[in-house]
C-alpha cells in the first residue's frame, strides 16, 4: 500500500460521501493492519517470543529436561525466596511513600509558580532523567559515605563524633531508589494537577472557604486517583530495581533482580529463576491493571 | 577466473603441506571475569596479536561456569575462549562443556607442568589475601581477622563462597592441616557472627576501593589489586593460592578455535606474561618469568616463595564435589540476611 493508494483511496472515500450509507469495505481495515503488522511482527518476535521461552522453561526440570511444575513449587516453599519477595515488597512501599510524601508538595508547589519557575522546575528534574542511573548512584557514594559529604558536616556541627551508616543497608538502597523514582511521581502529578480548572480557586474562596479547605475538600479529592495511580507506578518500576540494590546494599539487600542475578550468573539454576521470573511478571501485570483503573478515573 | 585459480591452487597448497586445520577466524571472542587484569592482558596480549595475525579480539563479561552452561544450554556459543576458575574449570570439564585445548596447534613456549590440562591452559597465578587500613588494629591470623570484637570496624568480604568459606573456617578454629574437607558449619558460624559487620564486594576492584573510603577497616580481596596500593596494608599469611584457566567452550565455530589457539602460544610467551605482571602483580603459567619481573616487587607476587609457603592451596575437587551443596548453603545465608 503505497502514499498515492492511500491518497486515492481516500478520495474515492470522499466521493462516495454523499450516498446515503457508506460501507466501510474490509479492506480499510486490512490496510492499517499492513502498516503496523512489521511493528507486531517485531514485537511478537522480539520481546514476546523470549517471554514465552522463559515461560516454557521455567516449566522444564533442569537436569531432567522433562515438563514439571518443581521449579514454582521449590519457589512458593523456600523460606529464602519468599524472605527476598517479602523485603522487595518492603522496600518498594516505603520508597512508593516517601515518593508520595515527597512528590506530591512538590507538584503542587510547582502548580504556583510562575510561567518561568514552573520551566526552571521542569528543567532541573529532566535534567536528573538525562544522568545515568549508574552515576546518580555512585553520586550518593560520596555523598552519604562515611567520609561522605552529609557525614562530614554531621562531625563538624558536632551532631555526631561517629559517622552514620547511610550506605550498605536498607537505608541507603531506599535514598537512591527515591532520588531515581521521584521524576516518575512528580511528572505525572504535576501533569494531574495543571488539568484541575482553575476557576475552583477563587470559586471556593467566594464561598467561604479557607485555603486549607479548598486544599482538603476540593483540590486534594480531584488529584487523588492520579495521585494512587502515580504510586502504583512507582511499586512497579520499585519491584525491577536492580543497580541501586547492588550498589547501595552492599549486598545485604538483595531484592528479586538481585536474586535472579545469583541464581542466573552465579549458579545456573535458570529454570528456578525463570520461574521466579515468571512469578514477577505475573504481579506487575496484576499490579498495571490495578494502575490502568485508578488512571481511568483521572 | 585468475582469482579462481589462485584460490584453487592456494588449497591444493595448503592440502599438500597436510595441514587440515580450518582457516583462523578473522574475529576472536573471548570472555573474561573483566578489570585490571582484563586491561593489562588486553594491551600486552590481544594488541601485539590482533598486530601479528590481522584478527580482531573481542572481549565480553561476564565469565565463569554459570555463563557457560547457558551458552551450551541455548546452544549458541560464540565464544573460543573462557576465563574459568580451577573449581568451574573442573566442573565445565565434568558436564562435558569444554573441547580439549589443541596443545599441537598452541606449541605453546615452556609452560610449569600444573599449568597444562587436556582440557586447560593455566592463565595466571592469584591469591586471596587480607587487607587492612593502617589505621586498624593489625590481624595476626583470620580467628583475629574475624574478631570484630577485639578488632572494631566492617569487613569488606567476597560475595563469592569460594573466597571466604575457607578463611572463615579457620577463624572458627579449624587446623590449617585438615582445612579440607571443608565444614561448612564451622564457617557458617562465623559469617552469622560477623554478618552485621559485613559489606560484600562482587567486582574485585572494591575490595581496595571500601578501604580507601574508610567504608571498610578489614577487607578479603585478590591481592593484584591489592598489593601496590600505599594506603593499604596486606599479608599473605593465610592467603589462598589460586589459578585461573582458559578453557574452550565446547561447540564453538572450529575456525574461531583455530584463532584461539594462535592467541594461546602469544599468551605462552614470558615476555608478554611479564608486560601483564608490570600492570597488574599476577604471574603466568611461564617457568622463565623470574629475570623478566620487576626485581624491587617480587615480594608482591603470590607464587613468590615467601609467599607460596605461608599460603595454602584451594582445593578444586572438594569445591566440584559440593558444588550444590555450598550453593544452597550460601544462598540461604545470604538472602536471608
Amino acid at each position: 500500500m503505497t502514499l498515492d493508494a492511500e491518497a486515492a483511496r481516500l478520495t474515492a472515500d470522499k466521493r462516495a460521501l454523499p450516498s446515503a450509507t457508506i460501507r466501510r469495505p474490509h479492506r480499510v481495515v486490512a490496510s492499517g493492519l499492513v502498516w503496523v503488522l512489521p511493528l507486531l511482527v517485531f514485537i511478537g518476535v522480539g520481546f514476546n517470543l523470549p517471554l514465552l521461552m522463559t515461560a516454557a522453561w521455567s516449566l522444564v526440570d533442569q537436569v531432567s529436561g522433562g515438563f514439571t511444575l518443581a521449579n514454582y513449587v521449590d519457589f512458593a516453599t523456600s523460606k529464602i525466596y519468599l524472605t527476598v519477595v517479602l523485603r522487595t515488597g518492603r522496600v518498594a512501599l516505603t520508597v512508593s511513600l516517601i515518593c508520595a510524601l515527597v512528590g506530591y508538595p512538590l507538584a503542587y508547589w510547582m502548580t504556583g509558580l510562575s510561567r518561568r519557575g514552573q520551566m526552571f522546575a521542569l528543567g532541573i528534574i529532566v535534567t536528573s532523567f538525562w544522568v545515568s542511573i549508574l552515576v546518580r548512584t555512585y553520586a550518593w557514594i560520596v555523598v552519604l559515605g562515611n567520609a561522605g559529604i552529609v557525614n562530614r558536616t554531621l562531625q563538624a556541627v558536632g551532631l555526631t563524633d561517629k559517622p552514620i551508616p547511610f550506605l550498605y543497608n536498607e537505608v541507603g538502597v531506599t535514598i537512591g531508589m527515591v532520588n531515581v523514582l521521584l521524576p516518575f511521581m512528580l511528572l505525572p502529578l504535576y501533569a494531574a494537577m495543571l488539568q484541575i480548572d482553575p476557576r475552583l480557586r477563587p470559586m471556593a474562596y467566594t464561598l467561604g472557604a479557607s485555603s486549607g479547605q479548598f486544599f482538603r475538600r476540593i483540590f486534594f479529592p480531584l488529584t487523588l486517583p492520579a495521585l494512587a495511580a502515580t504510586f502504583v507506578l512507582v511499586f512497579i518500576l520499585s519491584l525491577g530495581f536492580y543497580i541501586t540494590p547492588a550498589i547501595l546494599g552492599g549486598g545485604k539487600v538483595p531484592l528479586i533482580a538481585n536474586m535472579l542475578d545469583i541464581l542466573i550468573n552465579q549458579f545456573p539454576r535458570w529454570n528456578l529463576a525463570a520461574a521466579i521470573s515468571i512469578v514477577l511478571l505475573v504481579l506487575t501485570l496484576a499490579l498495571y491493571a490495578v494502575y490502568q483503573l485508578l488512571r481511568r478515573k483521572t | 577466473m585468475r582469482r579462481f585459480s589462485i584460490y584453487l591452487l592456494g588449497s591444493v597448497l595448503t592440502v599438500a603441506a597436510g595441514s587440515a586445520a580450518a582457516e583462523p577466524a578473522k574475529t576472536l571472542r573471548i570472555l573474561t571475569a573483566g578489570g585490571e587484569w582484563t586491561d593489562a592482558v588486553t594491551k600486552c596480549v590481544d594488541a601485539p596479536f590482533t598486530e601479528k595475525y590481522g584478527i580482531k579480539v573481542e572481549l565480553d563479561t561476564p565469565a565463569g561456569y554459570a555463563k557457560l552452561a547457558g551458552l551450551a544450554q541455548s546452544g549458541n556459543v560464540n565464544v573460543a575462549l573462557m576465563d574459568l576458575e580451577t573449581t568451574e574449570l573442573e566442573r565445565a570439564n565434568a558436564a562435558g562443556l569444554l573441547d580439549p585445548i589443541n596443545w599441537d596447534a598452541v606449541k605453546p613456549f615452556d609452560m610449569f607442568p600444573d599449568a597444562k590440562k587436556p582440557y586447560g591452559f593455566a592463565s595466571t597465578y592469584f591469591s586471596t589475601i587480607m587487607a587492612w587500613r593502617p589505621d586498624a588494629k593489625e590481624p595476626k591470623n583470620w580467628q583475629e581477622f574475624f574478631d570484630t570484637v577485639n578488632f572494631p570496624g566492617k569487613r569488606a568480604l567476597p560475595d563469592y563462597p569460594g573466597y571466604v568459606l575457607a578463611f572463615a573456617a579457620l577463624a572458627d578454629g579449624v587446623e590449617p592441616d585438615k582445612l579440607f574437607p571443608l565444614d561448612l558449619d564451622r564457617a557458617f558460624k562465623t559469617l552469622e557472627r560477623v554478618k552485621g559487620d559485613v559489606i560484600w564486594w562482587t567486582a574485585g576492584g572494591q575490595a581496595a576501593q571500601l578501604l580507601q573510603d574508610n567504608e571498610a577497616q578489614y577487607a578479603i580481596g585478590w591481592s593484584g589489586r591489592l598489593v601496590t596500593k600505599d594506603d593499604i596494608k596486606i599479608s599473605f599469611n593465610g592467603g589462598m593460592l589460586d589459578t585461573s584457566w582458559w578453557g574452550a567452550p565446547k561447540g564453538a565455530d572450529p575456525a574461531m578455535q583455530e584463532a584461539a589457539w594462535l592467541y594461546l602460544h602469544e599468551y605462552s610467551d614470558p615476555q608478554k606474561q611479564a608486560c601483564v605482571a608490570n600492570y597488574i602483580s599476577y604471574t603466568g603459567p611461564s617457568p622463565e618469568l623470574d629475570p623478566l619481573l620487576p626485581q624491587d616487587k617480587l615480594s608482591q607476587f603470590p607464587n613468590y616463595k615467601a609467599n607460596r609457603d605461608v599460603q595454602f592451596v584451594t582445593d578444586g575437587k572438594w569445591w566440584y564435589d559440593n558444588a550444590a551443596d555450598v550453593e544452597k548453603r550460601w544462598q540461604e545465608f545470604k538472602l536471608a540476611q
